[in-house]
């Protein structure tokens, strides 16, 4: 049963146009960075996002460098939007009620849609990753990788890395996706539980920044958002993943509770 | 229902809470006297390790990390030493402000330094053979090598013990202990998960800025886990270092043989010998050569003035410094919560823990 109902959540999600359509503008993005990489004449300069000077010599930085583009606002944007949608969007057309009828039970459906949108970051990291090796494979030249502390690597063993910050960097949106089910079941407007999450993500990162509020940036969401960079060290360095996967289970848990407490004593009208 | 909403956040406030009491809670360990901790630091036999370790300082200077890239720019144009010598200030300056996340590798005269940076990385790697500097942000690498000649002027080459560990920086202090500090046993606590002695520096003076120094000895090895420096006045620490994470296992040797990746900058450079500065006369030598800087006064109140001909030109025009520097009767000064640094207008350099006030009386002969 709740199994079936999962399958049914992750097919409608996946096959919905609005979700295509979110993993396809993440997909432009190391497109879009290395087709201007390429048609650019000069080599780099040394400055913009981290990697990006790397990537004329190894197409396979490809992928990280749009991931550091991507991480402070597009994986939060389309995390947001299905995270906020959950529940709300259920409510706005009218579908909620009968999702409700069939004996699913509000926790259960909560869960269910949880997981759709857990499964959405585990989606929208691996299309950036894999978009980006894909191209930076077809555009540039392949090699083995050179890793932050100076250590290079063979293609497969940077692969596999690569697959890790994936990983990691969906982990790291599962406190935000947890956020905004929290959202999505205070209001029947998919709309404003979506500007909501997102909002909480741009205000995290400004606090993160902020030098004189040291003392709150271990407890923000995004802390270790651009700490996947401690994969590429050499030996791996494990610890940020430990720390980032504790402080998001964390706000799963916390954000599960409320959203648990608010769909279960909510009046369901539509 | 909204029964798990008030009950998780509690949970987790417990446990964060409690996690830290309970592992600060247990120890106690049989008692020492100061000399018998002493001797244990002292004759600490630890030649191989690995760990991470965490840095800050909060010495009251205004962030300036963010002028780093200034400080590098505005020495571009000029030599390769001088650029070299321009980074080396504002990194020494980063040091001096914010926190910093670095692991470390020693095993006997081989030792690896790693600073883990927001997507990039600096790394020490020092051996018999010479020193390697990495820099990731700038694929640069730094090759230092005492020169071949072996002319017995030369400076000793940089190695493993100079690796700012937090045992390199106790043993620093340890050496340097003389009567005019007073030795006391603190209490017990846990550091990177070991047990630790806590052992209390304190200045008999007070004409210095520096309180008090601790240094978490561990009660197994002897090894020293943490140092903190304590400002006059102060209950935070002003500078600390310390493990987080400590194996007493020899790391992988192949971690000790660096070979710069393709793609780097790499720069050779010798330890220079007397007269290796005499060809570029447009280059001041930073502390090289010449005349060693005096040290006036002794213990914890002594100050070090170096003198004009000694000190980098690009350093005291530095934008860095004109931030950070005020101005005062016959120079400028930078003061901070443990040190203070005057730049006489005449070129001198005169720096201790000690208030500013002592720094001009010095400068000015008094």
């Amino acid at each position: 049963m709740f199994s079936s109902l999962l399958l049914s959540e992750l097919r409608i999600l996946f096959s919905r146009r609005r979700t295509v359509a979110l993993l396809v503008a993440l997909a432009a993005i190391p497109i879009l960075i290395a087709v201007a990489i390429r048609l650019a004449s000069s080599p780099g300069t040394g400055r913009g996002p981290a990697f990006l000077d790397q990537v004329t010599q190894n197409g396979l930085f490809v992928g990280v460098s749009a991931l550091v583009v991507a991480i402070p606002l597009f994986l939060p944007l389309t995390v947001g939007v299905v995270a906020g949608d959950t529940i709300a969007g259920e409510a706005s057309h009218g579908t909620l009620r009968y999702l409700l009828v069939a004996p699913a039970g509000r926790a259960r459906l909560l869960v269910v849609k949880y997981l759709g949108a857990a499964a959405f970051c585990i989606a929208a990291a691996l299309t950036v990753v894999i978009a980006g090796t894909l191209i930076g494979a077809a555009l540039f030249p392949v090699g083995p990788v050179t890793v932050l502390s100076g250590t290079t690597i063979d293609v497969g063993e940077a692969l596999l890395r690569f697959l890790a910050i994936a990983g990691y960097v969906a982990v790291s949106l599962l406190g935000l996706s947890a956020i905004g089910l929290f959202f999505s079941t205070l209001t029947n407007v998919p709309v404003g539980a979506m500007a909501a999450t997102i909002s909480f993500s741009v205000a995290s990162q400004i606090l993160d920044a902020l030098p004189q509020t040291e003392w709150l940036h271990p407890w923000l969401f995004s802390h270790y958002w651009f700490s996947f960079a401690d994969i590429l060290r050499d030996p791996v360095s494990w610890a940020s993943f430990g720390d980032n996967a504790l402080l998001q289970a964390g706000y799963i848990a916390v954000f599960g509770a409320l959203a648990f407490g608010r769909f279960l004593t909510k009046d369901i009208l539509a | 229902m909204w029964l798990p909403a008030v009950v998780v956040p509690v949970v987790i406030g417990v446990g964060v809470l409690a996690v830290p009491l309970t592992a600060g809670a247990a120890v106690d360990l049989p008692d020492k006297t100061p000399a018998e901790v002493l001797e244990l630091a002292q004759t600490a036999d630890v030649s191989a390790f690995s760990g991470t370790i965490e840095q800050s300082s909060d010495l009251g200077l205004p962030d300036l990390s963010s002028l780093g890239s200034i400080g590098g720019s505005g020495s571009a144009g000029g030599s390769a030493d001088a650029a070299a010598s321009g980074t080396d200030i504002s990194s020494a300056l980063e040091l001096l402000t914010g926190s910093h996340t670095a692991r470390v590798f020693v095993d006997g005269t081989d030792a690896r330094l790693q600073v883990l940076d927001s997507l990039a990385e600096r790394d020490v790697v020092a051996t018999p053979d010479g020193v390697w500097i990495y820099d990731s942000e700038g694929a640069s690498a730094t090759h230092i090598t005492a020169p071949a000649d072996g002319d017995s002027d030369a400076k000793k080459a940089p190695d493993a013990a100079d690796i700012p560990t937090p045992s390199a920086v106790a043993t620093e202090l340890l050496t340097k202990l003389d009567p005019s500090t007073e030795v006391s046993v603190g209490t017990d606590a846990t550091v990177a998960g070991r047990t630790v002695y806590e052992l209390i520096l304190t200045p008999r003076a007070s004409d210095t800025l520096v309180g008090s120094v601790s240094i978490d000895v561990d009660s197994a090895t002897g090894l020293p886990l943490g140092v903190a420096v304590l400002a006059a006045g102060s209950d935070e620490p002003a500078f600390s270092i310390a493990f987080t994470e400590l194996s007493l296992d020899a790391p992988d040797a192949a971690l000790f043989d660096f070979t710069p990746p393709s793609g780097t900058t790499v720069t050779e450079q010798e330890l220079p010998d007397s007269d290796r500065f005499a060809d570029h006369g447009d280059v001041a030598a930073p502390e090289r050569d010449g005349a060693e800087p005096t040290v006036i006064g002794t213990g914890w109140s002594s100050i070090v003035e170096i003198a004009a001909s000694e000190v980098p030109a690009e350093l005291a025009d530095s934008p860095l410094l004109d931030t950070a520097a005020q101005a005062v009767d016959g120079g400028r000064v930078i003061s901070t919560t443990l040190l203070s640094v005057l730049f006489t207008d005449d070129g001198r350099i005169l720096a201790g823990a000690v208030p500013p006030a002592a720094l001009e009386d010095a400068a000015a002969g008094r």
